[in-house]
């Protein structure tokens, strides 16, 4: 009995999206609030490509196995649109991976947006890197802060699965004068991180990438529900507060 | 068509089957597809570090002569194959245990010493915040990293009178277990609820990062 309540919650909420992105398919979709974080990944291609620089983004270190995989998912939809742009003007990213499953998906993009793009010079060798593997934080923070140190980098974009190695990586590319733009489901590492960027994708704004980036049905109505789900936790929370408080 | 329908139902299966296994704790099938999947990720590191040696070999061989910043490719090769070699040689029983010997005396202390740079590296951050933007939020942010580290010092140290230290730990309990802790669970929630409803596109096929 108690198996069957986080199934029937799964089918509430997938039966939730099924709906919300079939009546989104009908109509034109809601407008996205702006965030930080995406406002400033528009236009940068255009400025790595006038600058002759290219631009960095790192996947993270989480596994696809692992319980942070939606980190990497949302990473890959980032990644997607950079490669897209990037690939159309011959300047695909250098794409840093902490995690060897994330390898072969981010070469995948790039191939793909190269392919898309017609573009003539195709991904050159090296251009998706593996740096160490998850359990090596340190390790992986020292390989991208390596990269960002001796590649012509303008723009440095961290989204995925970090932890608080990212003071590191965020310190040198602010001393390099690196732009930055940084998402971590980690509140450590948005501790570090905000000090030296204002573009931080916080937490769940990070796991709405594919929304922002690619903005199909299914994906706003996953954030519409998501609004709904988090003011009910919200009122629920504020509710048992208060009747605790009441001496309940 | 079945170039991307294939993955398709690959993943919907798989993904589907293992939901099932686990909350119905059907061990047997979580644990077959647990371990085909840990197999998987064991080819995908060994790909990595495939990619790492090729990338850094290129290095070497597109910039000669070796010196500047090529040194460092020079050394992650070698260090690849050295370690790599010992790997060999413990496997065959020339040698014992080098590979836990370079680890334990060379990249745990490496490692070591990096996290300890760590607080300095966010104090730097919190004064350049400040200097870059001189607002409420950014001296709030670096009176507390300041405040916080001071009453870890003050409550260590006895020279301080009781009455002084005891109230350093009140503030500190205070920051630490309502607002820092009010913080994180916030996040933590916002990450959960985006978690769940990118699964369930996942496991729907709506979200397919896999097919291109």
């Amino acid at each position: 009995m108690t198996n069957l309540v986080p199934l029937v919650i799964i089918i509430l909420l997938a039966v939730s999206i099924l709906l919300g992105s079939r009546r989104l398919a009908q109509r034109e979709g809601p407008a996205l609030r702006p965030l930080a974080g995406y406002t400033a990944l528009k236009g940068q291609v255009g400025r790595a490509i006038e600058s002759a620089s290219q631009l960095h983004i790192s996947l993270g270190r989480a596994s696809l196995t692992g319980a942070a995989s939606a980190t990497s998912v949302a990473a890959l939809a980032v990644l997607d649109r950079l490669a897209e742009e990037g690939c159309a003007n011959d300047t695909p990213p250098i794409t840093t991976v902490g995690d060897g499953t994330l390898l072969p998906l981010a070469e995948n993009n790039l191939r793909h947006a190269a392919e898309y793009a017609n573009s003539s010079t195709g991904i050159p060798p090296g251009t998706a890197r593996f740096i160490a593997s998850r359990n090596d934080a340190f390790a992986y923070a020292a390989g991208v802060a390596s990269v960002i140190q001796q590649e012509k980098i303008l723009g440095s974009i961290m989204v995925g699965h970090f932890g608080q190695e990212l003071a590191i990586v965020a310190e040198v590319a602010a001393r390099n004068q690196v732009q930055q733009i940084i998402g971590s489901d980690d509140p450590l590492a948005l501790a570090a991180a905000a000090p030296v960027t204002d573009n931080l994708m916080i937490g769940e704004e990070m796991l709405a990438a594919p929304a922002y980036m690619q903005g199909k049905p299914a994906q706003l109505a996953s954030l519409q529900l998501q609004d709904i789900v988090r003011i009910l936790i919200s009122l629920t929370i504020l509710g048992l507060a208060i009747y605790r408080f009441a001496g309940g | 068509m079945l170039k991307r329908g294939i993955p398709l139902i690959i993943a919907i299966s798989f993904g589907g089957l293992t939901l099932i296994s686990l909350l119905f704790s059907i061990t047997e099938i979580s644990s077959l597809i647990l371990e085909w999947a840990s197999f998987l990720a064991a080819v995908a590191l060994l790909l990595g570090a495939i990619n790492l040696l090729s990338v850094h070999t290129h290095r070497l061989a597109a910039h000669r002569p070796v010196g500047g910043q090529n040194i460092y490719s020079a050394a992650l090769v070698i260090s690849m194959l050295v370690v790599f070699g010992l790997g060999m040689t413990d496997l065959i029983g020339l040698t014992n245990n080098s590979v836990g010997v370079v680890f334990n005396w060379i990249q745990a202390p490496l490692e070591a010493a990096l996290a300890s740079l760590l607080a300095f590296f966010l104090l730097l951050s919190g004064i350049r915040l400040l200097q870059r933007q001189r607002t409420i939020a950014s001296i709030l942010f670096l009176a507390t990293a300041v405040l916080i580290l001071l009453s870890n010092a003050f409550i260590a140290s006895p020279i301080l009178p009781q009455s002084i230290s005891s109230l350093f730990q009140q503030l500190r309990d205070l920051i630490q277990s309502i607002i820092v802790t009010s913080g994180i669970r916030g996040i933590l929630i916002g990450v959960a609820l985006g978690a769940i409803t990118l699964s369930i596109r996942l496991l729907l096929g709506l979200e397919r990062p896999y097919n291109k």
